[in-house]
């Protein structure tokens, strides 16, 4: 153990254990508290945060359950309010604020903040967070994404007062409410995130009664300490180096056909580590654009998933340094629109899960599916009065193949794995809308030593309904979920819909599309990428899988190179056939490398004609097509080979 | 001829048996190891006691037989028949991890494999209408495939068979007739409610473990008919009431939390006895300790459980809270240099170090054998104590890290775990709205008694209350309870909407559900009692408060107000001139079974005297005290002692710190006065 870590707190041991336990809880316990009585679905999902920072603002503890896509922000707001109102912070004041380009992550999160007074000295700040289920704007649910300035995506809320000194502002209170659709559960969701900071102030005043004020404030700063000790010391016994990674965005729907870089460096020296993210692309034509805020909260999640134990608070935060420069799709500034905020953060913090696993072999993990959102809103004529309906759905899917053990399955997106997915009987209740699938895809996963997670389909059929409009957020249709260490990308992202006979690709980002009762629509998340050769997978694991279903007996042989015989399919019996497996493994072997090399525009008339199947296009030949039409898209396919030869040829031996 | 009441609790390491005299109120226990066939301990510590079977009027049992099943996956082949399209529900679940950031942790897969999930083609609409209905040719082509895979249960899970069972039914009675001998359960008759998951999983759920739990209870009754026991097993269940096996195939799962209600039901009891209303039930065991809460007399009840993440069981429950942190929790100094407890535990082998059986971690139990609060000998002086290992360990894990003492680093130690624990009922009482001003902790299991006091100061919880035998105070809530079933129906109109004669007319098709139930267990009508409650909430609120409603129901402003003042104790806030609706209408139907009163003993008038003295160090000096130690079978009914006192026995040791005051009540109880 090194001096720094060895140096004694001042405060005694017991005390300062006790303290950091105490603030943990309460912040769990507002975390509590706002599931229980919140509006929000999303909220009631747990698409929320809760912290407790000190009076200067920087975060001294945040909820254990929290949104990934929220950490490391909870700072930035709390000192955007310091600033904005030094002077004028009074007892009694509740602050609220969503503005994305002074740390916040995107306009729905919108956050309330209590600051904490002992006698008349501030001591510190309560703040919970939550993605409010409308916040105005262009469409329902505020995610417009033909958006590319704020102006669309909904009402911008720099710091406020909603109570003066214990005084209820309903001026300022009802102007935000009002520039929603849902005024009334705004209103209850406002309401709800204050008690919930009142909770916490009520807890810290009682510590600080009990172990007196001072004691409380040095345990703000000790335990900022404690996880930056913690953290320099782990960072000090990694060797020095710098690792690289580049990941990509789909498309700019303003540019030309090609996808969108995101670089991220990562540079470790002694105790610190430096994200330099230079040579990121320039803001693109679309909501899919990310502030500091939420580029600072993706290199700090997924810094955290290697260090699970680690506490969030600024300490961590401190031993991070972000170089990148303005205006980039990372690094976006007023008013661009950011509400898609969450695509470049999923591929910063897959980005780092590559970085890490460099470093940290014992918990290397492939690229995890990206997040997906449908909103379908319309008319309920099922009942007399037609009322308006909002159905926002999104799934689960597959996260990367591990070092010795296959992908997380049907597991919420990296955004968040707290976010849960809902019942679809509520959803069926609610809503004109029947789910007719919703189910495990077999092959989803990519292949692997130790395959990726599985990912899921759902599929439905629009009901009564009446002028019913789609949106669909998403992304990885063509930078498709990649595999390491040898290991095969899974399949892309995106929507097919059926009406009429007429079977119509939609993608996996689109707005405001009619659709009409009777319409059949199905859309699938991909599983993660593999980790390591899927040749040298063991050939009983692949027929366990078949057993399950998860792999069909075609792809064992595709993807595997394994040869199931089927001894009888009604009893799920299986065997592997070893020879023809040897053989069969050898000649895939032999040729894929080659495969990688192949003329795209043959393998895309190959698919069109139907020789070939999507999987084998994206996993065996590495081409990225318009999935609809089959038509090459060679930017996107050079860039994705690169990466394929980078992350799994390269490692085949 | 004497008339006895006898409650066994089987746990892993010991079988609890608490015997009660109807005719004297007196109570005999008896502790013996556990066996490979867990009725074999029962049975022989009954012998032990000398129980004559054709003497018990009433046999109660708590168990972890379907527990243990569950986690250890000893269970029967199982198949689940699903709506087509719907074959995952179970593997994709609500699609969250129990620990959000560690990516190489995961969630304990389902109870039912994806190959033996098997799709059928029908549905319902959520609106209840069948729109394909069961075709009887497919049914009967799926139950060949069934019959040559061999299962022993079965289960359909239809979509949307909360509103109309009609499909599952209709399967059912194909596949019962198909298959003779094979349990063949469905979703809706043992849950009939909305969400398919939750649904789904307590189903599944309730299917594997019908078949072992089932096989064992009647296992069970048969040797206790044998013996010449003449009445029903009662098996107490994770709402805190009992049931026969009568109901075991649509209630069996609620026997997965056996075992950890019994301790709360024990626990109120024990504070009802005592005249407290308001109660925290603290039971610490050897690697963990359950927190559970009274309020005006009934526990707090939750929907939200489950022995592994993932696999919700759905059935009304007592709330208890459960954390890692007991007498053989392992005190750690973490990469940071910060002084932690548990959860990791060092268990009964190799146990705590004094136990000199090889650990070499120190424990919260070798910390208080370093303080002088436990003294060298346990249960009864079969394994003795070592404390020289208690402090080589304390010293070479904690005190040199620290730079202090081995006694200072002892009492860090207990500081924080007693931290620890005092946080995790401060989450279940005073966070939730209630004032520990008014509560009685009542304090329990291996080291509950050791550790209630400290917990009590700091939590301002003014009376401890210590029952005559900590060690086997949950075996005594089996035998405290009466059946109880729960029954419930998801009703969704805002209040402003609602027809108060709807309403009852809704509770009445609960109450014919419920006195059938009562009817196949045979309760008799004058000893059925039933209560209910509306599950309520602001309309476009998520989640609900059960507000109890009386029979008939005829005012829905009364609810309203009764709402109001629920959420203004449990959030601090209410909302005024807002919707609020009705989300749900529980019926808890119960079956009282005879009750026997404990022995009250008369005021003794003698006043006691300590057996011995020993050096212990209290939370409020660094240096011993010598502290005078009293034996617990001294004790008599109204005898008043002072603190600091050490009050030992057979299976737990008591603290008393300085300043408080011990009164030995009228049942034996110790109640502090902290």
């Amino acid at each position: 153990m090194d001096e720094r870590v060895k140096k004694i707190t001042s405060l005694d041991p017991v005390t300062f254990e006790v303290l950091r336990n105490a603030f943990i809880t309460i912040v769990d316990q507002m975390a509590e508290q706002v599931r229980r009585t919140c509006y929000s679905f999303v909220v009631y999902n747990r698409d929320f945060s809760n912290g407790l920072c000190n009076a200067r603002g920087d975060t001294v503890a945040q909820g254990n359950q929290d949104l990934a896509a929220h950490v490391g922000t909870l700072h930035y707001t709390c000192k955007a309010v310091i600033e904005d109102f030094d002077g004028d912070i009074h007892p009694g004041d509740v602050f609220l604020v969503n503005d994305p380009y002074i740390g916040g992550t995107h306009f729905s999160d919108t956050r309330v903040l209590v600051p904490i007074f002992c006698g008349s000295e501030l001591i510190a700040w309560s703040q919970a967070n939550g993605h409010w289920a409308d916040m105005g704007g262009s469409v329902p649910g505020s995610f417009d994404v033909t958006a590319t300035e704020m102006f669309k995506e909904g009402i911008r809320v720099p710091p406020v007062k909603i109570w003066r000194r214990g005084e209820y502002c309903a001026d300022v209170a009802n102007l935000v409410a009002k520039n929603t659709r849902d005024p009334s559960a705004i209103i209850g969701d406002m309401v709800a995130q204050t008690q919930a900071c009142k909770l916490a102030e009520r807890e810290i005043l009682r510590l600080a009664d009990k172990y007196g004020v001072e004691t409380i404030k040095t345990a703000f700063a000790e335990v900022q300490d404690y996880v930056e000790r913690a953290v320099r010391q782990r960072l000090a016994e990694l060797p020095d180096g710098e690792w690289e990674t580049v990941d990509y965005v789909d498309q700019d729907p303003s540019g030309e056909e090609g996808m969108i870089p995101i670089h991220v460096k990562m540079i470790i020296r002694g105790d610190e580590v430096e994200f330099d993210l230079t040579g990121s692309h320039p803001t693109i034509g679309s909501m899919y654009n990310c502030a500091f805020g939420g580029t600072f909260a993706g290199i700090v999640a997924g810094m955290k998933t290697f260090f699970p134990d680690i506490p969030l608070n600024s300490g961590l935060y401190r031993t991070i340094t972000v170089t990148v420069p303005d205006d980039t799709i990372v690094s976006a500034r007023w008013p661009v629109a950011v509400s898609g905020f969450v695509m470049p953060f999923e591929k910063i913090m897959n980005s780092i899960f590559e970085l890490w696993s460099k470093l940290m072999p014992e918990r290397a993990m492939a690229c995890a599916f990206n997040i997906e959102y449908l909103q379908t809103g319309g008319y309920d004529a099922r009942y007399p009065n037609r009322p308006y309906f909002m159905l926002y759905d999104w799934l689960s899917g597959g996260w990367g193949g591990r070092n010795g053990k296959d992908g997380l399955g049907a597991t919420s997106s990296c955004f968040g794995v707290g976010l849960m997915i809902q019942p679809v009987e509520g959803q069926e209740r609610l809503c004109p809308v029947r789910t007719d699938r919703f189910e495990i895809v077999t092959d989803s996963a990519g292949p692997g030593e130790f395959r990726g997670g599985v990912g899921l389909d759902k599929e439905g059929t629009i009901l009564d309904a009446e002028d019913c409009v789609f949106s669909y957020f998403c992304d990885r249709e063509r930078s498709v979920v990649w595999g390491i260490e040898g290991g095969l990308p899974s399949r892309p992202h995106g929507l097919w819909m059926e009406y009429g006979g007429k079977k119509e690709f939609l993608g996996a980002v689109f707005s405001d599309v009619p659709v009409k009762r009777g319409t059949r629509f199905w859309r699938g998340t991909a599983g993660g990428g593999g980790y390591g050769d899927p040749l040298k997978r063991d050939p009983e694991k692949v027929k366990a899988d078949v057993e399950d279903d998860y792999v069909s007996v075609a792809r064992a042989e595709m993807d595997y190179g394994v040869v199931i015989k089927v001894i009888d399919e009604d009893l799920a019996e299986y065997e592997v056939d070893e020879e023809a497996t040897l053989e069969a493994r050898e000649t895939i072997a032999a040729k894929r490398r080659g495969w990688l090399q192949e003329e795209p525009e043959s393998v895309a008339q190959r698919f069109r004609d139907g020789e070939i199947d999507l999987y084998d296009v994206i996993r065996r030949y590495g081409v990225i097509c318009n999935w609809g039409t089959g038509e090459l898209l060679p930017n996107s396919t050079r860039d994705f080979r690169t990466s394929m030869q980078r992350r799994s040829a390269s490692h085949w031996t | 001829m004497p008339k006895l009441r006898v409650a066994v609790d089987i746990g892993g390491t010991f079988t609890d048996i608490c015997v009660l005299d109807e005719n004297t109120g007196t109570l005999e226990i008896a502790k013996v190891a556990s066996s490979e066939d867990p009725i074999d301990a029962a049975l022989s510590g009954m012998d032990k006691l000398g129980i004559d079977l054709e003497d018990v009027t009433l046999f109660a049992h708590g168990t972890t037989v379907a527990t243990n099943a569950l986690i250890t996956r000893q269970l029967p082949s199982t198949a689940m028949v699903v709506t087509e399209g719907f074959r995952d529900v179970i593997e994709i679940g609500r699609s969250t991890k129990q620990d959000l950031w560690d990516a190489y942790k995961d969630n304990p897969p389902p109870y039912i494999r994806r190959r033996d999930r098997l799709p059928f083609t029908e549905r319902t609409t959520a609106l209840g209408e069948v729109e394909m209905p069961v075709d009887e040719a497919a049914a009967r082509e799926l139950a060949g495939k069934l019959r040559r895979r061999s299962y022993e249960a079965v289960t359909i899970c239809f979509m949307n068979s909360f509103a109309n069972p009609a499909n599952e039914r209709e399967m059912k009675r194909i596949l019962a007739e198909e298959l003779p001998g094979v349990a063949v359960s469905n979703s809706a008759d043992v849950l009939c409610e909305i969400f398919e998951h939750d649904r789904f999983s307590t189903a599944v759920v309730n299917a594997v473990v019908h078949p072992v739990i089932g096989a064992y209870a009647l296992r069970l009754q048969q040797r206790l008919r044998d013996g010449g026991y003449r009445s029903d097993l009662l098996l107490l269940h994770s709402g805190g009431g009992v049931m026969t096996p009568n109901t075991l195939d649509r209630q069996a799962a609620r026997l997965a939390g056996s075992g950890i209600a019994a301790g709360a039901v024990a626990s109120k009891y024990i504070a009802t006895l005592c005249g407290f209303e308001n109660s925290i039930g603290f039971d610490m065991g050897g690697t963990s300790t359950d927190v559970s809460l009274v309020f005006g007399g009934d526990s707090t009840v939750t929907r939200e459980w489950y022995i592994e993440y993932g696999h919700p069981i759905c059935f009304p429950s007592i709330d208890i809270k459960t954390i890692g942190a007991g007498g053989g929790s392992i005190a750690w100094i973490d990469d940071a240099g910060s002084l932690r407890n548990g959860p990791q535990s060092a268990g009964a082998r190799p146990g705590p170090a004094c136990y000199g059986q090889g650990g070499e971690q120190p424990t919260n139990t070798d910390a208080d054998l370093v303080l002088g609060r436990l003294g060298s000998g346990l249960a009864g002086g079969d394994l003795r104590l070592d404390p020289a290992l208690a402090r080589a360990a304390l010293t070479r894990h904690v005190a040199s890290a620290m730079g202090v003492g081995v006694t200072e680093a002892a009492k860090a130690v207990i500081d924080v775990a007693n931290a620890n624990m005092a946080d995790a009922i401060r989450l279940v009482s005073i966070m939730r709205g209630y004032d520990p001003r008014d509560f009685a902790l009542i304090a329990f299991g291996g080291a509950g008694a050791l550790h209630g006091a400290a917990l009590a100061r700091d939590l301002s919880i003014p009376t401890v209350i210590i029952p005559p035998n900590p060690g086997v105070t949950s075996a005594l809530g089996c035998l405290l309870v009466d059946i109880q079933h729960d029954i419930t129906l998801v009703y969704l109109e805002e209040t402003t909407c609602a027809n108060p004669a709807a309403v009852e007319e809704a509770f009445g098709a609960l109450e014919t559900e419920a006195y059938e139930r009562l009817e196949s267990e045979g309760v008799e009508p004058a000893q059925r009692v039933l209560q209910r409650s509306i599950d309520m909430r602001y309309a476009g609120q998520w989640r609900s408060i059960a507000v109890p409603v009386p029979a008939p129901f005829v005012s829905i402003d009364e609810v309203v107000r009764a709402f109001e003042e629920a959420h203004l104790r449990e959030y601090k806030y209410k909302r005024d001139g807002v919707a609020l609706e009705i989300f749900r209408l529980n019926l808890t139907a119960i079956g009282l079974t005879p009750k026997a009163e404990l022995k009250r003993y008369e005021p003794s008038g003698r006043t006691s005297s300590p057996h011995a003295e020993r050096p212990v160090v209290f939370d409020n000096a660094n240096e011993t005290l010598e502290t005078p130690v009293y034996l617990r079978d001294d004790l008599m009914a109204g005898m008043e002692i002072e603190g600091p006192c050490i009050v030992e026995q057979l299976d737990s040791t008591t603290l008393v710190p300085s300043d408080a005051t011990v009164n030995v009540d009228e049942w034996l109880n110790l109640r502090i006065t902290v």
